[in-house]
């Protein structure tokens, strides 16, 4: 049987290092160097995941772009991913298409997200990702490279270059990667996957476009309303103006959470009512883009507008009592899909 | 083995589907008495740096007439409906963003 056409441009080098110039040189990588694509690599990947190259992974109708298979192939490989983890990479891409991810002003915006992806369910744990210790950060080749493959998609694929397309002000570490697993060892909980409406068996990507993460000590004891204030006080720091927040809990803040027996409905309604302030006081705090659009100044203005928009789930170490808070962008909502792995 | 086939081959990893060229609205070849559109993202004075710049143009050129439009949002294109409704109004037109 003949393998399915490549049909992308080919560059001839006559070693490794020429290569690394060709793609440093023409801005088709983030700055570091890329593992070179070559159609062995990317046949690899393409068959683990069943996918033809000519496949259609996701359409981002904004730009009119149609994403394939083997394209995220190309960049799957460039950011060193492993065929195993290509099924993740896939489901996160077509994630991003989402028409309410808004991937276009998200990745273009001056105020520079990042694309954060989040795997829940068993393939985490069955492609080595990293849910505990330095959860968020690097060592990990999964996380590492699945997040920056879908940032080298981004970039490369549909053209939110930067200092480009991109314009982001500040940038943010994680346009390079911003990948991780949640802890479902530390969780009496249902994990997300389950959460977002998806079988037990399933594992799922979740896509956030992502501010900075922000961490908050836990002070005082252990009743989950008294921690929990601590990171309502952090979220009014985000502002009025977000779209969704991340909470990540540390597994022994999530023990604090499993013994006083709350479920994650009771934590989302918790921190919706208290992280919220009347109107005027965003106001006077210059925290509102268009105050006139507040009639009644003593209106209570939340952080998000509701408590679904607040995602909770524990990640990270077993030392150290901490909660992570990450706020997404603008109008863009988180956008959760299936990983599909062939049998 | 030959060099070309010691040669290390690699793919490109951008977009290669042609879409085409984009396209340039055709421009009047003078904006006397011409109507002049103005199309805000509704970024926080962006409809005052339009009325600024309306004014310098009309310093400039005899403009017949404005016609405003408010997108609503700059994080989402404008509704096709109401663009092409705007459009239908005047036969030049400027998009501004402003902070």
């Amino acid at each position: 049987m003949t393998s399915p056409k490549l049909t992308s441009l080919k560059h001839r080098f006559s070693d490794w290092g020429q290569a690394q110039d060709y793609y440093l040189e023409s801005k088709l990588t983030d700055g570091l160097p890329i593992v070179p694509p070559s159609e062995d690599r990317v046949r690899a990947m393409l068959e683990f995941a069943g996918l033809a190259p000519d496949q259609v992974v996701g359409v981002e109708t904004i730009r009119n772009k149609h994403i394939t298979a083997e394209k995220v192939a190309v960049n799957s490989v460039m950011a060193g991913c492993r065929p195993e983890y290509f099924p993740v990479v896939v489901s996160a891409v077509a994630a991003c298409c989402d028409r309410s991810f808004n991937l276009h002003a998200s990745s273009t915006s001056t105020n520079g997200v990042t694309v954060l992806v989040l795997v829940s369910g068993g393939y985490a744990h069955t492609i080595g990702m990293n849910s505990s210790t330095g959860v968020m950060g690097p060592s990990n080749q999964a996380n590492a490279t699945i997040g920056r493959a879908v940032n080298l998609v981004k970039t490369n694929f549909y053209g939110s270059v930067p200092q480009d397309m991109d314009n982001s002000t500040f940038g943010h570490p994680g346009k390079y990667s911003f990948c991780f697993a949640e802890n479902l060892d530390a969780s009496n909980w249902p994990s997300l996957a389950t959460d977002k409406g998806f079988d037990g068996e399933s594992s799922t990507v979740t896509v956030v476009a992502a501010y900075s993460p922000l961490q908050v000590s836990v002070f005082g004891g252990k009743d989950p309303t008294s921690f929990l204030a601590s990171v309502a006080h952090a979220m009014i720091g985000l502002g009025p103006s977000i779209s969704e927040v991340l909470v990540v809990l540390s597994p022994e803040v999530m023990q604090y959470v499993n013994e006083a027996g709350w479920s994650r409905q009771q934590v989302q309604e918790f921190l919706w009512g208290k992280a919220q302030l009347p109107a005027r006081d965003w106001i006077a705090w210059r925290r509102v883009e268009h105050p006139e659009t507040f009639t009644d100044k003593d209106q209570l203005v939340g952080c998000v507008a509701d408590p679904s928009r607040i995602t909770v789930l524990s990640a990270g170490g077993a030392a150290g009592v901490y909660i992570d808070i990450i706020g997404s962008w603008g109008n863009s909502r988180t956008v959760t899909r299936k990983i599909e792995i062939r049998s | 083995m030959t060099n070309l086939e010691k040669m290390l081959v690699a793919l490109d990893p951008r977009d290669e589907s042609d879409h085409g060229p984009a396209l340039l609205a055709t421009r009047p070849p003078t904006l006397n008495g011409k109507t002049l559109g103005l199309l805000s993202n509704n970024k926080p004075h962006s409809e005052e740096l339009l009325q600024m710049i309306a004014g310098i143009m009309n310093e400039s050129y005899n403009i017949k007439n404005t016609v405003e439009y408010n997108k609503g949002s700059h994080q989402w294109p404008a509704n096709s409906e109401a663009l092409k409704e705007f459009a239908s109004k005047c036969d030049v037109a400027i998009h501004a963003t402003a902070e």
